[in-house]
């Protein structure tokens, strides 16, 4: 077996093996990501309480609903290259990867998806757990419970190639901590992660919509708990796929111009 | 207390030389306050109170989020850190070595002196929500936020000591540290909003509630003596647990690098 | 010689390949006046200069590499030999194509490194001394395999290769291992394995030997020069360690500040560069005063050492053997070493 699946099946293999090594550390992650859609959670669930149970379209076992959908949905499309990226190119690493015959993105990918498969069934039993005690409302409609999934997948994949490009700002600045605080601040609030986007106000709703966060973690979310018409879930997954080639474009073009600069500096 | 200053003294020569990091950690702490107080403007534009705690009120916990959450950043996290990478590359003998206590060693050897911004931003937060309130802060409830902020510090600084000892036993949990870190965020939100179970475990089992919504609290008039009385009883204990475990892993820690 | 051709594979497609019409098609490696230079920031201590350098940034510029030309043929091992900062990383960073130059041609096997031609990456191997490819949680026969997809080495061809390496290097119990278990000297064989693989043309080693102990250096030498007998792989290597250089390699580069100081066999380099012999002489008689034959280096244990200028050595030794009682006599060349930094402190040139 030749060519770039093969790669992908060795890179899955080892990369799983080097992520069962670690899978304490792993565990202590996935808490995180566990934790803080349950404090939101709970916090609009205590507004719903106080404004006498609905709260602009949710209602207490509507919030859990899209708080424990936003979990999974999150997970599967999280991404953590921004910050590795800054430290391979501190520390040098990049230069092994620039020395093989494939792009660098491969491996993050296969990376990211086998991490994503150790993490999954704990986050699986989370969600259970949380269904139990919250006891969410959630009826999907047929038709966005079929589309769910390439939502999802359209939605891993924006969001893997916006951050992946972003990740190369660090080949121009050593501040790249910076730069990865003001992407995720705005992405907890444009996302979808602090609330849903129909409470925010609705300049931020328009940006959120415009920019690609929406299409990155909201909109999978908002189509399978039904709150999304046929005709917007349509126009939605044109949205996602606008963004993806808008982002592999973008993609493209900073990856040759960060060479550049790398292989002007060196390290 | 003198050890202390030397060591403050060395971390905040070493960064003064670093301009750029101020105005950098600056930034970052002010994003980090915006975004705190931007999700606070989200959820009370939908009520005035949220179980029982009024906007300001929430606005002062965050306060004492940062107050806190500063003061943790500036000296133990970082030296809990350090001593988690000397435990494993055996470093920590040069420490054992020493002539002072090790705990008191490694609990002051490293200061992240520009985190001090959190904590002046923590105090300003506090101040302004304070007077938006109007609040009168008579001498019990100045009392009763310094008591709380000491028993809370206590309790928390005992819970790293532990975390951090956990490493005597467990060599590969590098990230253990993050286990604070992560439920830390939970204490930007009072914690009487959350069910029984969740408050439970952020009382007891990792101590948010003391830190951040006790001294809160007492800011709001509205901690009780039991609660107080509590705090105090749960700090003593937990010192002298972390003590306990810091002594037992370090003689095991001894043992196994003979 | 064959050429890969270029062919699509990943996600994206190739630059056009560019043949140029100065070059040998029986060279390996061809540089023409390679030049390059750094930009670094400067500041000065001190608050003010601290404040200012927020707002206006000063850079200077060093030249790393001066202009320097070379050739290598298919085949040959050749030891770039140079101190600290003398410009050898660089030049095997530009000729592995993670550097582009200022100025200047560098063409390996026909292709221009700084384009990173998977055709080309697949034809050359960089091992770098104090840093590992290796994945550091797995054993190391997991890393081969992954570089066995990655350089899409057909099975039977990957089998043999991996036969012979671990023959070779004496890899068998070492492939079940993590990494990270590994000794330092382990490791190394097992990088080195790593990088062969795929049975590139050219080698480039960059301080292969830096960290081991004696025994594991000498391995590791052997094997280099095995590797080049079986399998005709060009090695450029850079070392510190004389020894790498005198055992593996017969002809020598020599760059310092950025320049070409030398480029030739190394027996050369030290008749070149050194203007004495040293005889070192027993004699039966020990109390003799030896000043007048050449000036006495050392004496010790009953042997004497002299440095005697070059030209009179044959006239001097004749007249030590003709008028004293002399047990033993050798003459050698100054140590290479000794020549060596002799050449980098500027006490020659």
């Amino acid at each position: 077996m030749t060519g770039i699946q093969d790669v992908y099946r060795q890179q899955f293999k080892t990369t799983l093996a080097s992520f069962i090594q670690y899978r304490a550390s792993i565990f202590i992650w996935t808490i995180d990501r566990i934790l803080e859609p349950l404090i939101y959670l709970v916090v609009w669930s205590a507004v719903a309480r106080a404004t006498g149970g609905r709260v602009g379209g949710f209602d207490a076992s509507q919030f859990a609903g899209y708080f424990i959908v936003m979990m999974l949905v999150t997970q599967v499309t999280y991404t953590w290259v921004m910050y590795e990226y800054e430290y391979k190119i501190r520390h040098g690493s990049l230069s092994f990867a620039l020395l093989r015959p494939i792009h660098p993105i491969h491996t993050d990918l296969v990376d990211n998806i086998s991490s994503k498969l150790i993490t999954l069934p704990l986050m699986l039993v989370a969600a259970f757990v949380l269904v139990v005690l919250f006891k969410p409302a959630f009826s999907p409609p047929v038709w966005a419970a079929a589309l769910f999934v390439p939502a999802l997948l359209l939605a891993f994949a924006v969001k893997f190639v916006v951050e992946w490009t972003l990740a190369l700002s660090a080949f121009w600045t050593t501040r790249v901590s910076a730069v990865n605080q003001g992407y995720f601040v705005a992405a907890l609030f444009l996302s979808g992660q602090m609330a849903p986007l129909s409470l925010l106000p609705h300049s931020l709703q328009v940006a959120a919509s415009l920019l690609p966060f929406r299409w990155m973690i909201s909109f999978p979310v908002e189509l399978i708990l039904g709150r999304l018409s046929p005709a917007q879930a349509a126009a939605g997954l044109a949205a996602q796929g606008a963004w993806l080639c808008l982002g592999l474009v973008m993609l493209r073009a900073v990856w040759r111009a960060g060479v550049r600069v790398y292989s002007a500096v060196g390290a | 207390m003198r050890l202390l200053w030397v060591f403050f003294r060395i971390g905040a020569l070493g960064e003064l030389a670093y301009r750029a990091n101020f105005f950098m950690q600056l930034l970052e702490s002010a994003i980090e306050l915006g975004t705190a107080l931007g999700g606070l403007a989200v959820v009370f534009s939908y009520t005035t109170t949220l179980g029982g705690w009024l906007p300001d009120e929430v606005a002062a916990l965050v306060g004492v989020f940062f107050l806190v959450g500063g003061a943790i950043r500036l000296i133990v996290q970082p030296s809990m850190e350090q001593l988690l990478e000397s435990v494993r590359e055996g470093t920590l003998d040069f420490t054992l070595t020493k002539p002072e206590d090790s705990q008191v060693l490694v609990s002051i050897q490293r200061v992240e002196i520009w985190k001090l911004t959190d904590f002046v931003l923590g105090i300003a937060v506090i101040a302004v929500a304070l007077t938006r309130l109007g609040a009168r802060l008579g001498f019990w409830e100045i009392a009763g936020f310094a008591g709380a902020l000491i028993a809370g510090g206590i309790i928390v600084y005992s819970f790293w000591v532990i975390l951090a000892s956990l490493s005597f036993w467990f060599v590969r949990v590098e990230n253990i540290l993050v286990i604070f870190q992560s439920i830390y965020e939970a204490g930007r939100w009072p914690v009487t909003l959350y069910p029984r179970w969740l408050r439970i475990g952020l009382t007891f089992l990792v101590p948010v509630a003391f830190a951040t919504t006790v001294p809160a609290q007492a800011l709001a008039g509205r901690l009780s003596w039991q609660t107080l009385a509590g705090a105090f009883a749960l700090a003593v204990l937990l010192f002298f647990v972390a003590r306990l475990v810091w002594k037992v892993g370090t003689r095991r820690y001894s043992g196994a690098s003979a | 010689m064959s050429q890969k051709s270029n062919r699509s594979d990943g996600v994206f497609p190739l630059p056009p390949k560019r043949y140029s019409c100065w070059m040998e098609s029986s060279d390996a490696i061809r540089v023409r006046d390679l030049r390059k230079s750094f930009f670094v920031t400067e500041r000065e201590s001190g608050v003010g200069a601290a404040l200012a350098s927020l707002v206006r940034r000063r850079r200077e510029e060093v030249t790393a590499v001066a202009g320097i030309s070379f050739t290598l043929k298919p085949g040959e091992i050749v030891g770039f030999l140079g101190p600290n900062g003398a410009g050898k990383t660089t030049t095997l960073k530009t000729l592995s194509g993670l550097l582009h130059p200022s100025a200047g041609e560098v063409s390996v096997l026909g292709h221009t490194p700084w384009k990173r031609e998977k055709s080309f990456l697949r034809q050359i191997t960089l091992v770098m001394g104090q840093r590992n490819q290796l994945v550091w949680d797995i054993p190391a026969g997991d890393s081969f395999e992954l570089n066995r997809a990655i350089y899409k080495i057909p099975s039977p061809d990957y089998r043999n290769t991996l036969g012979e390496l671990t023959d070779l290097l004496d890899l068998g119990p070492l492939l079940r291992k993590p990494v990270r278990n590994l000794s330092l000297g382990e490791r190394m064989k097992c990088e080195l394995a790593a990088a062969l693989l795929h049975r590139p043309q050219v080698v480039f080693l960059d301080e292969p030997t830096i960290g081991l102990d004696v025994t594991m250096q000498r391995r590791i030498r052997a094997f280099i020069a095995q590797y080049n007998e079986r399998f005709g792989a060009t090695v450029l290597l850079t070392s510190h360690y004389m020894a790498d250089v005198e055992a593996l390699c017969r002809r020598v580069i020599v760059i310092h500040h950025g320049r070409l100081l030398f480029d030739g066999e190394l027996g050369a380099l030290v008749d070149r560069f050194t203007a004495h012999k040293t005889i070192v002489i027993k004699l039966e008689d020990e109390g003799r005063d030896l000043a007048r034959y050449g000036d006495v280096i050392s004496r010790e244990q009953g042997a004497v050492t002299l440095r005697v200028p070059r030209e009179e050595t044959p006239r001097v030794t004749g007249r030590i053997l003709a008028e004293l009682p002399v047990i033993d006599l050798t003459v050698e060349d100054p140590p290479i070493e000794e020549v060596i930094e002799r050449v980098f402190a500027g006490e020659i040139s």
